[in-house]
């Protein structure tokens, strides 16, 4: 297994607040599904911003799959991990849905005639070709979401970073943003590693891996079913369990297994028989 | 302010719907120009013609047109009374004390009705058949020759569509903040002119922090789908020149031909 994603050693201090990040190390495998979950100003979001270049770091090494990350390697490692954004409408940036799709291919200079058809087939994979004539406005929450994957699918990426990307929608909007990601995981496997930067334990429990980072420490590291058993140190870094978890603990069974909603639900059936 | 026309897209079909851009914009300044040295009622009424013409060509509804000029009928109207009162000549119309209403005055006024409403409707057309990006990318490819003396014109082109894109945007922003701060009792429409303009102020604070936020996130997801510069990028939607558009310089020169022919028989 080859690593996408390998941070060594990193120093980052913000410009007013002070340190954040100091000799932080992490890394993410290829075709991995990870979460990173932390309360607000954990620094998750700076990660993420910091993987792409978007803020310089102090020192150490960030690495993405064989480059190291500097301004020689940027355009290329921009490349290779596309990033949805918290606001829907602030990365909508073409005049139409098609359009918006079109950016990313316009800077790679793909040549006009190639464009339809790889517009097509990106808004097809996030469910959104009937839309492609629309403008911004006319969406909900949820499908200029899914048009923000659909842009960055169009440019083939291998590592797809979701910085909050749910955090303003509503249930409804968030269930297709989800439900996309599972389709696109299910259809490129090992070909996409997904880093979901979040605060809902319901979305990290979809990962295969959770990191919990809080000011700048990465605390826990785990997959979803043995981090949910930790109700009380995640209530102690201002996380909350996932419902099912919570239900649990207020029905008073010992939190010994992680049950999603479905199977506590059939787990509590069998109960009463 | 979600009933302005102008500079609104109205998707639809026929050969003004696939004419390049450029073409059309070339044509609106033609038009408007000419419309300038209109003389007399036959000039008047030949780009009338033109006009219903390119009206009809567009299959719009004619409610859509009527929208388009509704915003400046006070415009219209405040030019046609100082028309009326201030033109001076011979015969005199109408009298009444200070008051003069002349022939000349009369007949250029009307003349001022024809000419805004023209030149309105000519622009609606524009606007109503092109999509703002297709206009600005016109307008990027019309500046082209300024590029040899250094102006960035595809940055300026960009620019402009972003800035049509937020548009709707902050129109519903603004919408928003004003409904927030009349909740906590704010009034634009009381008071004194001076306490008026005061109360703006609470509305453009939050609506610049808001914007200034929206162009950083808006820069760093720029950034990351790989944009460096407007320079050297390839287009979705390129502008082609066919054979609606010759056929549309064709009509336009027949419109300039009978025009200058028209303003000199008079």
């Amino acid at each position: 297994m080859t690593n996408a994603i390998t941070i060594k050693n990193l120093n980052y201090s913000y410009p007013e607040q002070g340190e954040l990040f100091k000799n932080f190390d992490f890394s993410v495998q290829e075709g991995e599904w990870l979460a990173i979950v932390g309360h607000n100003g954990s620094g998750k979001s700076t990660l993420a911003k910091l993987i792409l270049g978007l803020l310089d770091f102090d020192q150490g090494e960030i690495q993405v799959f064989d480059e190291k990350l500097s301004e020689e390697t940027l355009a290329s490692i921009r490349a290779q991990v596309g990033m949805v954004f918290q606001n829907p409408d602030n990365q909508f940036v073409g005049a139409t849905v098609a359009d918006d799709v079109a950016f990313g291919l316009e800077n790679r200079q793909v040549p006009s005639k190639e464009m339809p058809a790889k517009i097509e087939a990106a808004l097809k994979q996030v469910g959104m070709e009937d839309y492609a004539e629309r403008e911004p406005h006319t969406l909900s929450g949820g499908q200029k979401q899914r048009v923000a994957l659909a842009s960055i699918l169009a440019l083939h990426p291998r590592v797809i970073i979701l910085d909050e990307a749910t955090a303003m929608l509503d249930p409804e909007g968030k269930q297709a943003v989800m439900e996309t990601l599972k389709e696109l995981k299910a259809r490129y496997q090992d070909q996409l590693t997904l880093i979901m930067i979040t605060h809902d334990m319901e979305e990290a429990a979809l990962a295969d891996r959770v990191a919990v980072v809080s000011d700048g420490q990465l605390v826990f590291d785990e997959k979803p079913e043995t981090l949910f058993l930790k109700g009380k140190q995640l209530a102690e870094l201002g996380l909350a369990q996932p419902f099912s978890m919570e239900l649990q603990s207020a029905l008073g069974i010992s939190q010994t297994t992680y049950r999603t909603k479905q199977e506590l639900a059939t787990w509590l059936s069998t109960l009463k028989a | 302010m979600n009933n302005l026309v102008i500079g609104q897209f109205v998707p639809g079909s026929g050969i003004l719907y696939r004419m390049d851009p450029r073409t059309k914009i070339l044509m609106t300044i033609v038009y408007v120009f000419l419309l300038v040295f209109a003389n007399s009622w036959v000039t008047y009424l030949w780009s009338a013609i033109f006009l219903v013409a390119a009206l009809l060509l567009t299959k719009q509804g004619l409610g859509l047109y009527w929208r388009g000029i509704k915003p400046i009928l006070w415009l219209i109207l405040f030019t046609v009374v100082l028309q009326l009162l201030f033109s001076g000549g011979t015969p005199v119309l109408f009298q009444w004390g200070a008051i003069k209403v002349t022939e000349p005055g009369l007949i250029n006024a009307i003349y001022v009705i024809v000419r805004f409403v023209l030149i309105v409707l000519m622009s609606t057309i524009l606007t109503i058949t092109t999509p703002p990006t297709a206009i600005a990318s016109a307008i990027e490819s019309l500046l082209k020759p300024l590029k040899a003396i250094k102006v960035p014109v595809a940055e300026l082109a960009l620019m402009l569509s972003i800035a049509l894109r937020f548009v709707p945007l902050l129109m519903g922003e603004t919408d928003k903040i004003m409904k927030a701060q009349k909740s906590r009792g704010m009034s634009l429409s009381t008071g004194s002119l001076m306490k008026r303009a005061k109360a703006v102020i609470p509305l453009l604070v939050p609506l610049f922090v808001g914007a200034l936020q929206r162009a950083l996130d808006l820069a760093n997801a720029m950034e990351v789908r790989g944009f460096e510069s407007a320079e050297g990028r390839t287009r979705y939607r390129e502008l082609s020149y066919g054979r609606d558009d010759t056929l549309a310089f064709v009509a336009i020169a027949v419109f300039a031909i009978g025009f200058l022919a028209l303003s000199f028989i008079k």
